[in-house]
């Protein structure tokens, strides 16, 4: 854990030393320690702290969100990005933004939204026959429903070329120009969703040993899994609607966080906190300096990453158990 | 030419009358080999069944004086260009830039097919076995391209006067802005506004070619890739490199205002010099960065003159 937080800090140290534009480290690391000039300033100051601190933000819910789903669909392929969870809230603010929608507060909410009803299309498959015990169909019906709703999304983009660029960026997500308002307006639902993590963290744990085993000690399975349903879409809803949808940091985090820590959802949710941050942060680094002076779209990066864990968890001999 | 020297005072209404009707008297003798991307074209009097596949054709048949029966719409709209107004009332559109609707341009039946010089061999073997197409021999971006492209398509049509009268009126109308400016020429960039940053438009372009003959020194910043129309969109850490005396900034909605409202919320592009010294043009994108012809090339001229005056 002491690992895990020295590395968060050398990544937000990154986050503010390196971008796409002429200040470069040293001109940044002056900046840090009191001087520096007035173009440095702002670039650190105005343009990289907030995005670092919003791109912590994003990191954090969408890593303990990753951990929530898997535990809840008995899953370590379940990732709100692949299962259409990311897509059903890009799709809501898509909507909302085409009937005329421009505010931050209402975007949060409309995200959520569009993510509680992903999420319940996931669970609900998850409880069909067949799909439940194979986890790699569970992935495919979500493919199936993510390109449904990109499509959609797409559509909708075809259709009102007016709001074209506004909704484009709503395709693949990306934490360039936030600002630390988008972080406030995810705060509410990091604390409720915070909240209800520590709520339903033993009754997961207890549920990764078997449904009955659960009931056995008490838990409503039915409850915990509503409950968690709610967090996730509460964590991914407001991540997406500050960076738009961002895939695979759900999947990649839980998996390195039981690499770390083992199959115990309530250790792994803990180090998902660091994790997600440290990838977020870690792939926006090199959207920045991939292609200088533009910037690639983070959620191309993540895929890049996050994609061969995909690929390693199916081909691992035996799936973890979750 | 000719009609000008005898009848210096004559109205530009009375000219185009006359005109009319003079090559009204010529069509049957003049018939004209066009040299084009895909060959020679041979065309016979004036095609009457137009269908034009860019908007830079489209300006130019209206310019002189035919309304197309079918064209393509613009960039990022669902209907012609809205700077052409009423002038394009009633033209079927028959596919985008990208993509033409081929039942739609043989339902029209049409006798003459100006396309633009990105139409692919495939395409053109198809179009060309409906009616003549001309396809003009541009490669790459030029700005001065469109007065060739023009002079060819009105040739196409069997109308050159009302274009070349344009033409030379869009020349002498820069010419005379160009001697407004200062000594030293201002440096001006064009950009479209992007929720993540702008895109630096070419140098190489219609409008950029259109604000260098208005006198501006155009610059991109040194963003924008050899025979690429524009940047990526940049990095805010880079706005600097947009930071001329003057900056046009386009969108595609009609709605340039609001765009750059939503423009000076990002504190990176407020403090820009530029923009606190109010010299932000903000522009129809339609028309900035997707149009070209005689029309175009005269409404860009009214709102350099507009920026100017300011």
């Amino acid at each position: 854990m002491l690992g895990l937080l020295l590395c968060l800090a050398l990544m937000t140290l990154a986050s503010l030393l390196f971008g796409a534009g002429d200040v470069g480290p040293a001109a940044a690391w002056s900046v840090l320690t009191g001087t520096g000039g007035e173009e440095a300033r702002f670039v650190v100051e105005s343009l990289r702290a907030p995005r670092t601190a919003v791109g912590i933000g994003v990191g954090m819910a969408l890593g303990v969100a990753g951990a929530l789903i898997q535990a809840a669909a008995r899953n370590p392929l379940a990732e709100p990005g692949l299962l259409g969870v990311s897509a059903g809230s890009a799709l809501a603010v898509a909507i909302a933004l085409v009937l005329g929608a421009s505010a931050a507060t209402l975007r949060v909410s409309v995200a959520q939204l569009g993510a509680l009803a992903g999420c319940l299309f996931v669970l609900a498959v998850a409880r069909l026959n067949g799909v439940g015990g194979d986890p790699v169909r569970l992935v495919l019906a979500g493919a199936v429903l993510s390109g449904l709703l990109g499509a959609l999304t797409s559509l909708i983009l075809l259709v009102d070329q007016r709001s074209a660029d506004e909704i484009r960026f709503w395709i693949v997500g990306s934490l360039a120009g936030r600002r630390l308002d988008d972080l406030q307006s995810m705060l509410p639902s990091l604390a409720a969703a915070g909240a209800l993590t520590l709520a339903v963290a033993r009754p997961l744990a207890a549920l990764a040993l078997g449904e009955r085993v659960a009931v056995g000690l008490g838990h409503r399975p039915r409850l915990v899994r509503l409950l968690t349903v709610v967090a996730v879409a509460l964590l991914v809803g407001a991540a997406t609607a500050v960076a738009g949808p961002i895939a695979f940091v759900g999947l990649v985090v839980p998996f390195a966080a039981r690499a770390l820590a083992g199959p115990d959802i309530r250790r792994s949710l803990w180090l998902a906190l660091p994790l997600g941050p440290i990838l977020v942060l870690g792939a926006d680094v090199l959207s920045r300096l991939l292609v200088a002076p533009s910037e690639m779209p983070l959620g191309v990066i993540t895929a890049l990453v996050g994609a061969p864990v995909l690929i390693a968890v199916v081909r691992a001999h035996r799936l973890p158990a979750v | 030419m000719q009609l000008r020297s005898l009848r210096p005072g004559i109205s530009r209404f009375g000219a185009a009358l006359m005109l009319f009707a003079l090559s009204g008297v010529l069509t049957t003798a003049q018939a004209r080999t066009l040299d084009t991307a895909y060959g020679e074209v041979e065309i016979d009097g004036q095609p009457t069944r137009v269908v034009t596949l860019y908007e830079g054709a489209l300006d130019t048949a209206l310019t002189a004086g035919v309304t197309p029966l079918g064209a393509v719409a613009t960039r990022g709209g669902e209907g012609v260009a809205a700077y052409l107004g009423d002038a394009a009332a009633g033209i079927d559109i028959v596919g985008t830039a990208r993509e033409t609707n081929m039942e739609a341009v043989v339902a029209l039946r049409p006798d003459l097919i100006l396309a633009s010089s990105r139409l692919s061999q495939a395409q053109y073997e198809l179009l060309s076995r409906l009616a003549p197409t001309i396809v003009p021999t541009t490669e790459g971006f030029e700005p001065d391209a469109w007065r060739d492209e023009a002079r060819l398509f009105a040739s196409a049509l069997g109308r050159e006067a009302p274009v070349d009268k344009a033409l030379e009126e869009i020349d002498n109308r820069s010419h005379s802005l160009a001697a407004r400016q200062p000594r030293t020429a201002p440096e001006v960039t064009l950009a479209r506004w992007m929720p993540n940053g702008p895109m630096v438009m070419s140098t190489r372009l219609f409008a950029t070619g259109m604000l260098a003959a208005a006198g501006f020194t155009v610059e991109d910043g040194g963003v924008v890739n050899e025979g690429r129309p524009h940047s990526d969109p940049l990095s805010l850490e880079n706005l600097a490199r947009i930071d001329s005396d003057w900056l046009f900034l386009a969108t595609l909605n009609d709605e340039g205002d609001a765009a750059l409202d939503a423009a000076r919320q990002s504190p990176a592009f407020a403090r820009l010099d530029v923009v606190q010294r109010d010299r932000v043009v903000p522009v129809d994108g339609q028309l900035w960065t997707s149009a070209s012809g005689p029309i175009a090339a005269s409404r860009v001229l009214d709102d350099i003159e507009a920026a100017m005056a300011q």
